[in-house]
C-alpha cells in the first residue's frame, strides 16, 4: 500500500537525515569486521606472535627457531634482548623466549640446557605459545635423548675404547637422528569439513558474520526509539486522527526498518565476498532466508521493546546495551565453542545465536538452504512470538 | 570556586537522574561483564581456559599396534577432561558427525598404518635403497566452526605422532649405528629395533635435555582471569560513554535555556565552563568506582592496591574527560555529539584492547591504540591486578594526565572560536 | 444550514475522573466556533474525542453525519487537526513534511503536489520550503503545523489552542489565516483560553468549564446574560476587609451586585462611570485601601466571571 511506502520513506529520511547514520550503518561495522578479522586478506597472518632472541647463534639454536617457524600455532620473530623486553613491558607482546647463550651441542649432551618463557599473565596467546615452544622442545630434545640411549645400548654390549670414540658415536648418532627426525614423512593429512573447496580456516568468517549481526540487530532493536520519538512528538497521536489504520502505520514502520536492514546486510555481505573473499555467495536462497528471517526477529523484539520504554533515550541505550549484550552472548564477537557446555545450551534462548549458527552454516560450511531451515524457524517463530506481544501491547501515547 | 563546585554538583545529580544515561552508564558495562563471565566459564568454577569437552570421534582402521594406541590415548585418564572420545566403525558417518557440528573433529586411521610406520616408507634410509609403499596418513577431518578445539585435537595429535617418530628413528638410529660398528648382527636388527623403539618412545615424552622455565612478568604464575581483564576494559569503554553524554547536556543546556540563564547570571563563562566540566568529571570518576565496587563485590575480582587504582582512576577519567569536551567542542548539536560520542566509544572499545588483545595486531594499530584513554588505563589496571603498585604506573598515569590536559585545551580554543559559551 | 458538528452528552471519564461530563452542542457548516475556557477545562479532551483520538465514555458526535464513536475512518478523513503542541517531524523539511502528511490522508501524485504548493503559499513558507523544520523559529514551525491541518481540505478545522507561546506577530498572522479559511467556507472549531481570540474570530463561542459547557451561544447572547450592566473591580490589600466594602457598596444606588474574589470587590452597575467616584468614597469612609481600579465593559471574561466567580486566565 501506497502508505506503508510513504511512512517507509519517511523513517528512511529521518535515520539518514544526518551523517552520523553513516557511521553506524556501513562505516563502524566495515572497520570492525576487518579489526577482529585480523586482515582483509589470505596473506594475513593470524599465528600468535613470539618474540625469540637469540642469544646463542648456534646451529642448534637456528634449527630451534627455524621448527618453531613451522609451528601452525605460533610465529617467532627474533629482536634483540632490549627491543623484546621493551616490548613485554608495553604489553606488546604476549610471551617472549629467550634463547640463553648455551644453547648449543656440547652444553646440550650435558643436559639440563634451559629456555627461558616469559608470559604474560591472563593472556590466552601465551599459553598457547607456551605449548607450542613445548612441542618443539620434545622435538629438538628427541634427538638428543635418542643420540643418548644408541650409546647407551651401545654400551650394554660392548664399552667404549675412549672418551672421544664415545663422543664420535654420540655425534654419529645425533646427526642421524637429526637428519631421520626431519625427512620424518607427514603422517597426518587434515581436511576440511564440508566445504567445496579446500579452504583454509577462516577467523575472518566468524568476524563477517559475528558483526553483521551486531551491527543489524543494534539499529532494528532500536525501532523501539522510533516509537518512543514519535509517541514524545506527539506526530503518532496526529498519525492517529489521519484516517490511517493503526496496522499500516506498524507495518510501515517495521518494513522500513527491515528494508533498510536487509540493504545494509547486503552491502555487507557484498564487501565480504569482494574484499574479503568469503563464500557469501553459494547460495543465494539460504542467504537470503536468513538475512530475512533474522531481521524480522531484531525487528519483532524492537517492536516489542518499545512498548516498554517511555523515552527516546531510554530505548536508544537499551537496543545498545541489549544489541551488545546479545551479540556477545550469541558467539558473534568470540566463537561460541569457547563457552563453557551449560552456557552454550543457555544461550539458545537468544535469537543471535541462532542466527549466528545459520550464518556460519553458510559461509563457513558451506551448506545451503536445507541445513539453515531449523534456524530460519526459530527466529521465525521468535519474531511472530515477539511481534504478537509488541502490537497487543502497543500504546500510541 | 564554590561556584565551580556548585554547578558541577548539579550536574552529577541530574546525571545519575538519568534513567536513560544510567543505562549505558552502569546497567551495560555490568551487563557485558557479567555475559563475558558466563561465556568464559569464570562462574562456572572450571579452572581451564574455557575449551573442554571436545568432541572426537575415531575410525580406526589399522588394527595394528600403533593405531590402537592412538585411540586408546584419546580414551586415557589424562584426556577425560579434555576431550570426549568416540569410536565408531565407518569413517563417513564419522565425518557426517563434524559436519553437523556434533564434533570438532574426525581422526581416521586408515589401514596399513602401523605397517607404514615400522616398513620405513617414507623416510630416508641411511643405507640401502628407499623402502618403496606409500606413506599412510592419518585423516584429521575438521570442523571449521570450531578454531580452538580444533587446534588442541592437532596439538595432542602432533604430539602423539611425534612420539612414534622419535620410536622410530631412536630404534632405527640405534641399530643402525650397532650394525655399523657390527656390534650386532643383520638378524637381529629388526628384534633390537622394535624393543628399542618401544623404550625411545616412552622416555620422549619426559625428555629432560632441555627444560622450559616459564615466567609471567611479576614473576609468579597468576591464575588466569578473564574477567580481571574484560571487567576494566568495559568500565573504561562505558566512561567514553559517560564523558560524550556529559558534553552531550552541555550543548543542550545552550538550546534548553537554562545555559544563556547561567550567563546572565554574576556567573563568568570560565566558571560556568568549569562548573560544568567538574561536574562530567565527578560522574566520570563516580561511575567506575560504582563499577569497580560491584565487581569486587559480586565478581570477587581483585584490582590490587586501592590507592593505585584510585589514582589510576583519577587519571584516566581526566585523560577521557579531555576526549569528550573535543568531541563537543567539534561536534555542533547534541544529537551530533550524542552519535559521534557512542561511535568513539565504540571504536576505542576496540582500538584500545578492550575486546580483543592487542598482541596479535601490527605496529600501527598499537601506536594508534595510544590516542585512548582505554589502552593506558587497561596498561595501568593490568600491571595493579598482577600485583603492582603506585610506583608501577606512573607512565599510564602521566601519559593520560597529558592527554586530558591537551585535549582540554584544544576543545577550550574551539568553544571560544565558536563562541558556545557566549549568548 | 444542516449541523457538520452534533455533539451528544459527550462524556469522557479517565477511571473515576470525568475531565468532559456530558456537554452538548451544534455547528453549522461554515460557522466559526470557539470554545472558550479556562486551562483545565476539558477543551483539549473534547477535541481530542471529536477527533476520534479516544473513543467517548459515553455520549456520541456527528460529524457530517458519521459518528465518531462508530465510524471513526470516516470522521477522519472529514475533519482536520491542528493540535496544541507541535507535531510534525523536525528533521525533515517542510514540503517533505507536508508530503508525508499528504499521503496519510490518501492524496498523492500531481494532486499532492499543488496542494503542497497550495498551502506554502497559504501558510507563507514557499521561499522557504526546502529547509529543515528545526533551521524554523517557533511562529514558523507553528505555521507548518497547521498547514499540515489543511492539505487535504477537510470541511471541518479543529484548531486547538494554536497560539500559546508565540510572538505577537505570527499569532496575528494566524489569527487571520483562520478567519480567511472562516471566509472561504471552512467550518472552525477553535479553543482557546484568550479571550480576545474567540471575540475576534468567533460567530458562536462556547464557554466550558470544568469538563461542562456553562454557557453557548453569540456574543451577544453572552454578554448579554450579564446585562448590559459593567463591571468595576476594586482589588485590595490581603489585609484589608474586602466583605466590608462590598456591603457598603450594595448600598450605593444603581449597584445591581457586589462580590468578593481574591482580595477583589467585583461590583455589576449599568454605568461603572458613576458609581466609581462613590465606591472610592465609601472606601475612604471604612478605611479600605484601595489598590487598583479596573473598569470592564460586558465581554466574555465578565460572562466568565459572572458565572464561576472566577478569572478566565489564572
Amino acid at each position: 500500500m501506497k502508505k506503508i511506502i510513504a511512512i517507509a520513506w519517511k523513517d528512511t529520511i529521518l535515520r539518514f537525515s544526518g551523517w552520523a547514520e553513516w557511521l553506524f550503518f556501513l562505516i563502524m561495522p566495515i572497520a570492525f569486521t576487518v579489526i577482529l578479522a585480523g586482515g582483509t586478506g589470505p596473506l594475513r597472518d593470524s599465528r600468535v606472535r613470539l618474540v625469540v632472541v637469540d642469544q646463542a647463534n648456534s646451529p642448534l639454536a637456528v634449527d630451534f627457531i627455524a621448527t618453531l617457524g613451522k609451528s601452525a600455532a605460533v610465529r617467532p620473530e627474533v629482536l634483540t634482548l632490549g627491543k623484546a623486553e621493551d616490548q613485554f613491558a608495553q604489553r606488546q607482546v604476549s610471551a617472549v623466549l629467550i634463547i640463553p647463550a648455551e644453547f648449543d651441542l656440547q652444553h646440550l649432551e650435558q643436559g639440563n640446557v634451559q629456555l627461558e618463557l616469559r608470559q604474560q599473565p591472563n593472556n590466552m596467546n601465551a599459553l598457547v605459545a607456551g605449548r607450542a615452544v613445548q612441542a618443539v622442545i620434545s622435538r629438538v630434545s628427541s634427538a638428543v635423548d635418542i643420540a643418548s640411549s644408541s650409546v647407551a645400548e651401545a654400551e650394554k654390549i660392548k664399552p667404549f675404547a675412549s672418551a672421544t670414540a664415545r663422543q664420535a658415536y654420540f655425534d654419529a648418532a645425533l646427526k642421524e637422528a637429526q637428519t631421520q627426525m626431519s625427512a620424518a614423512p607427514d603422517r597426518v593429512t587434515v581436511a576440511q569439513g564440508a566445504t567445496k573447496e579446500q579452504i583454509e580456516y577462516d577467523p575472518r568468517a566468524n568476524s563477517s558474520a559475528g558483526q553483521l549481526i551486531t551491527w543489524v540487530f543494534i539499529p532494528l532493536i532500536g525501532i523501539s526509539a522510533m516509537f518512543a520519538y514519535e509517541r514524545q512528538k506527539g506526530t503518532l497521536r496526529r498519525l492517529l486522527t489521519t484516517p490511517t489504520q493503526k496496522g499500516t502505520y506498524l507495518l510501515g514502520t517495521i518494513i522500513g526498518q527491515v528494508a533498510t536492514a536487509l540493504g545494509q546486510m547486503l552491502l555487507l555481505v557484498g564487501f565480504g565476498i569482494l574484499v574479503m573473499r568469503l563464500n557469501w555467495g553459494h547460495s543465494p536462497a539460504a542467504l537470503g532466508v536468513m538475512l530475512l528471517a533474522s531481521t524480522l526477529a531484531a525487528a519483532a523484539l524492537g517492536t516489542m521493546l518499545g512498548t516498554f520504554v517511555k523515552t527516546e533515550g531510554q530505548a536508544n541505550g537499551l537496543s545498545m546495551m541489549l544489541g551488545m549484550v546479545m551479540a556477545l552472548l550469541g558467539g558473534c564477537w568470540y566463537p561460541s565453542e569457547l563457552f563453557p557446555e551449560f552456557v552454550r545450551t543457555a544461550i539458545k534462548i537468544l535469537p543471535t545465536s541462532w542466527a549466528m549458527q545459520g550464518l556460519l552454516d553458510i559461509v563457513l560450511r558451506g551448506q545451503g538452504l536445507s541445513a539453515i531451515m531449523l534456524e530460519a524457524g526459530v527466529l521465525l517463530g521468535f519474531a511472530a512470538v515477539f511481534f504478537v506481544i509488541g502490537v497487543w501491547r502497543f500504546r500510541y501515547e | 570556586m564554590k561556584k565551580i563546585f556548585l554547578i558541577g554538583w548539579k550536574d552529577v545529580t541530574l546525571a545519575f537522574r538519568d534513567r536513560a544515561a544510567l543505562i549505558l552508564m552502569l546497567a551495560a558495562p555490568f551487563a557485558l561483564t557479567l555475559g563475558l563471565g558466563f561465556v568464559t566459564g569464570r562462574f562456572s568454577g572450571s579452572s581451564n581456559t574455557g575449551v573442554s569437552d571436545i568432541p572426537v570421534v575415531l575410525v580406526n582402521q589399522d588394527g595394528g599396534q600403533i593405531g590402537n594406541t592412538l585411540v586408546n590415548v584419546f580414551q586415557s585418564q589424562e584426556l577425560a577432561s579434555l576431550v570426549v572420545p568416540t569410536v565408531l566403525d565407518n569413517p563417513a558417518l564419522a565425518r557426517q558427525e563434524v559436519d553437523a557440528d556434533k564434533a570438532a573433529a574426525a581422526i581416521i586411521i586408515p589401514a596399513g598404518f602401523t605397517a607404514s610406520v615400522i616398513s620405513g616408507a617414507g623416510t630416508v634410509p641411511t643405507q640401502g635403497p628407499a623402502t618403496t609403499g606409500e606413506v599412510v596418513q592419518l585423516v584429521l577431518y575438521t570442523n571449521p566452526t570450531r578454531p580452538t578445539s580444533v587446534s588442541v585435537i592437532k596439538t595432542i595429535l602432533d604430539g602423539f605422532v611425534s612420539q612414534i617418530e622419535v620410536g622410530r628413528v631412536g630404534g632405527q638410529v640405534a641399530v643402525e649405528q650397532l650394525l655399523s660398528h657390527g656390534l650386532i648382527q643383520g638378524q637381529d636388527a629388526a628384534r633390537i629395533g622394535g624393543e628399542l623403539g618401544l623404550r625411545q618412545a616412552n622416555v620422549a615424552q619426559s625428555s629432560k635435555a632441555i627444560a622450559l622455565k616459564s615466567v609471567t612478568g611479576s614473576g609468579e604464575a597468576v591464575k588466569f582471569d578473564v574477567l580481571a581483564y574484560m571487567a576494566p576494559g568495559m568500565a573504561l569503554m562505558f566512561l567514553m560513554f559517560t564523558v560524550s553524554n556529559g558534553g552531550r547536556t552541555l550543548l543542550a543546556e545552550r538550546s534548553q535555556g537554562t545555559l544563556p540563564r547561567l550567563l546572565v547570571s554574576p556567573t563568568s563563562a570560565s566558571q560556568v565552563l568549569g562548573g560544568k566540566v567538574f561536574g562530567i568529571y565527578l560522574t566520570g570518576v563516580a561511575q567506575v568506582l560504582i563499577l569497580i565496587l560491584a565487581s569486587t563485590l559480586l565478581f570477587r575480582l581483585n584490582w590490587g592496591d586501592p590507592l593505585g587504582v584510585l589514582v589510576l582512576v583519577l587519571a584516566a577519567v581526566v585523560g577521557a574527560v579531555g576526549w569528550g569536551l573535543l568531541i563537543t567542542a567539534v561536534a555542533k548539536t547534541p544529537g551530533l555529539v550524542s552519535a559521534v560520542g557512542s561511535a568513539v566509544m565504540l571504536t576505542f572499545g576496540i582500538l584500545g584492547g578492550s575486546f580483543i588483545s592487542l598482541d596479535n595486531m601490527p605496529g600501527w594499530f598499537r601506536v594508534l591504540s595510544k590516542i585512548t584513554p582505554n589502552a593506558w588505563g587497561l596498561d595501568g589496571f593490568t600491571t595493579l591486578g598482577m600485583g603492582g603498585s603506585l610506583a608501577n604506573i606512573w607512565t599510564p598515569v602521566l601519559a593520560l594526565l597529558v592527554m586530558g590536559a591537551v585535549l582540554f585545551t584544544i576543545a577550550v580554543l574551539i568553544f571560544n572560536r565558536r563562541g558556545i559559551m557566549q549568548q | 444550514m444542516p449541523a457538520i458538528l452534533e455533539v451528544h452528552d459527550l462524556v469522557k471519564k479517565y477511571g473515576d475522573f470525568a475531565a468532559v461530563k456530558g456537554i452538548s452542542f451544534d455547528i453549522k457548516e461554515g460557522e466559526s466556533f470557539s470554545l472558550l475556557g479556562p486551562n483545565g477545562a476539558g477543551k483539549t479532551t473534547t477535541i481530542s474525542v471529536l477527533s476520534t483520538l479516544y473513543a467517548p465514555t459515553s455520549g456520541d458526535a456527528l460529524i457530517g453525519g458519521h459518528s465518531v464513536a462508530k465510524e471513526p475512518m470516516a470522521v477522519r478523513q472529514f475533519i482536520g487537526v491542528v493540535p496544541q503542541d507541535l507535531a510534525i517531524y523536525d528533521d525533515l523539511t517542510a514540503g517533505e513534511n507536508l508530503s508525508f502528511w499528504g499521503q496519510m490522508y490518501g492524496l498523492g501524485g500531481t494532486a499532492l503536489k499543488t496542494r503542497i504548493d497550495e498551502v506554502l503559499e497559504q501558510i507563507g513558507l514557499a521561499d522557504k520550503a526546502n529547509m529543515r523544520i528545526k533551521t524554523y523559529s517557533g511562529g514558523m514551525k507553528r505555521r507548518v503545523n497547521i498547514g499540515v491541518g489543511l492539505l487535504h481540505k477537510p470541511r471541518l478545522l479543529f484548531m486547538d489552542e494554536p497560539t500559546v507561546g508565540i510572538d505577537p506577530q505570527s499569532r496575528r498572522a494566524i489569527l487571520d489565516s483562520v478567519q480567511d479559511l472562516n471566509r472561504q467556507g471552512m467550518t472552525v472549531l477553535y479553543t482557546t483560553h484568550y479571550m480576545e481570540e474567540a471575540q475576534e474570530l468567533s460567530d458562536r463561542v462556547g464557554i466550558i468549564d470544568h469538563g461542562e459547557l456553562i454557557a453557548l451561544g453569540t456574543q451577544a447572547e453572552l454578554t448579554h446574560q450579564v446585562g448590559e450592566n459593567d463591571t468595576l473591580i476594586l482589588r485590595l490589600g490581603e489585609l484589608e476587609n474586602a466583605a466590608a466594602l462590598a456591603a457598603a457598596a450594595r448600598s450605593l444606588p444603581t449597584v445591581l451586585k457586589a462580590d468578593v474574589s481574591d482580595h477583589a470587590v467585583t461590583i455589576i452597575a449599568p454605568e461603572a462611570e458613576d458609581i466609581l467616584a462613590p465606591a472610592i468614597t465609601k472606601a475612604n469612609e471604612i478605611g479600605v485601601k484601595i489598590r487598583s481600579v479596573e473598569l470592564q465593559e460586558p465581554n466574555l471574561e465578565a460572562v466568565f466571571l459572572h458565572l464561576t466567580g472566577r478569572a478566565l486566565r489564572d
